[in-house]
């Protein structure tokens, strides 16, 4: 097993989705799990064939665990504490592919007219014009992201520029901060944790932390989960499921230049779960 | 195995604006007719980001991968567009990996290697395809049960290593494809309940 991997705290469940004082089943890195939730949100978690307790933080509305020995806690996310977001947990889908090919899609600005037409993208606005790509120990950061979108989000009355920036701060989790509707000086933030259930089959818990007083909680979780459903048949069509890491594995346009720094990353840290190393 | 000519698809399978879905010894194959009627064996996987191009469009002249729009021209797979570059002319390596095809026999045949034999040569019989039989056995457990009969031809595709197609042709009228379809199937139920 991949010993990266299994040192990571990996996202296992929405808390909300947890039933208090019921058993859970699931399953994280070919591991059978058992998750437990007992009043005041405290949640337990230990391997179906074990019962040994492993280490636990509910954080960002999800539940997070370890087969292994975080070196570090969990990334920050210090938007989910602003007062004024609302912080949906906007859906937990099983998709057949690996946990990288999942990220990835997160992070690509070059799919939007084709597979989100008429809300993230529409031809002719198909250029992805250059962007910056940075990374480090901590993780990839792309900025200065630019895409012409028909319905940014739920509550976009019309098409406009929109500008992102893509996070990386784990190997199965990526953020999005894109331009707000409401204020042109704060960005509606969404997230994508990805459960590594096995090497080729995820669940993707998302969260939204947008900036919106109209919506109700079912609209906005709504409006991800059409957006996800779009991406869903993409990811299940992707040969090979693992993530190439080989440079040359794969082809590259200009607009790949997140994707590129994503699997340098990988490679870098030593990931190989749900990956073909190069 | 694979270096010798097999039947992937009838022709008619290849239908205007279609993209058709197969598989010879495992390896998944994306079949298109371009709207001049040349018929297109690609390897089932765009070269970006290795999306099925069975899921894709054909364009009539290109086919359009359904994730970032790129398109491959008929013929040669090159990469021809990439929409997230407009003014961007795409490298000569930049292609879809394509397969030999020769349409005989109103069959689509192809090759996954040099072929080292041709296709077999069935004179200038008119014959006519029947509609394929897919069978949940091996190549070589279809080959031993095949009938000969005068007038019928059949070949097999190996789809994977426990999976076949059966292209038949008939050249004999006295015999109506009806009869052949259930002749044929009939033959698969037998192969397939006798499977262990």
């Amino acid at each position: 097993m991949d010993q990266v991997a299994l040192d990571e705290w990996h996202v296992v469940a929405a808390l909300e989705s947890l039933p208090v004082g019921q058993e859970v089943a699931t399953r994280l890195l070919d591991t059978d799990l058992t998750l437990m939730r007992s009043p005041g949100d405290i949640v337990a978690a230990w391997p179906a064939a074990s019962g040994k307790a492993l280490p636990v933080c509910v954080r960002y509305g999800h539940v997070w665990t370890s087969l292994g020995m975080p070196a570090k806690p969990l990334f920050d996310l210090p938007e989910f504490a602003e007062p004024d977001r609302r912080n949906v947990m906007a859906g937990s889908v099983a998709v057949h592919v690996s946990p990288p090919r999942a990220v990835e899609n997160f992070l690509d600005l070059g799919h939007f007219a084709f597979v989100h037409d008429g809300y993230l993208g529409a031809e002719p606005h198909t250029e992805i014009k250059p962007y910056t790509v940075t990374s480090d120990e901590n993780g990839v950061l792309a900025t200065g992201c630019r895409a012409y979108q028909p319905r940014a989000s739920l509550i976009a009355e019309e098409g406009f520029e929109v500008e992102y920036v893509y996070r990386v701060p784990h190997p199965y989790c990526a953020i999005l901060y894109k331009s707000s509707v409401l204020d042109e000086n704060r960005r509606d933030v969404i997230a994508i944790f990805v459960q590594p259930v096995e090497e080729e089959r995820i669940v993707a818990h998302m969260l939204a932390s947008v900036l919106d007083d109209v919506s109700s909680d079912d609209a906005i979780r709504n409006f991800q989960l059409l957006i996800f459903a779009q991406d869903k048949p993409i990811l299940e069509n992707q040969i090979p499921k693992r993530l190439p890491l080989h440079p040359r594995a794969e082809a590259w346009a200009p607009a790949d230049a997140g994707s590129a720094a994503y699997r340098r990353w990988l490679s870098s840290r030593g990931v190989r779960y749900g990956t073909i190393p190069a | 195995m694979t270096s010798s000519w097999y039947p992937v698809a009838s022709g008619a399978d290849l239908v205007s604006r279609h993209v058709f879905h197969t598989a010879l010894d495992g390896q998944e194959l994306a079949l298109w007719r371009d709207d001049a009627g040349l018929a297109n064996v690609w390897e089932n996987r765009c070269p970006h980001r290795g999306v099925r191009l069975t899921i894709g469009t054909n364009l009539g002249t290109e086919l359009r991968c359904q994730y970032h729009g790129w398109r491959f021209a008929s013929g040669s797979g090159q990469c021809a567009s990439i929409p997230a570059h407009p003014g961007f002319v795409p490298s000569q390596g930049l292609r879809v990996k394509t397969y030999p095809c020769i349409e005989r026999y109103g069959l689509v045949w192809t090759s996954l290697g040099e072929a080292e034999m041709d296709i077999p040569d069935l004179g200038a019989a008119a014959w006519r395809p029947l509609r394929a039989i897919f069978v949940e056995a091996p190549r070589a457990t279809v080959a031993a049960q095949l009938p000969e009969q005068g007038g019928l031809a059949l070949f097999l595709q190996p789809v994977s290593e426990t999976q076949t197609v059966i292209h038949g042709l008939s050249a004999d009228p006295s015999f109506s494809p009806r009869q052949h379809d259930e002749a044929l199937t009939r033959l698969r139920d037998r192969i397939e309940s006798a499977a262990p």
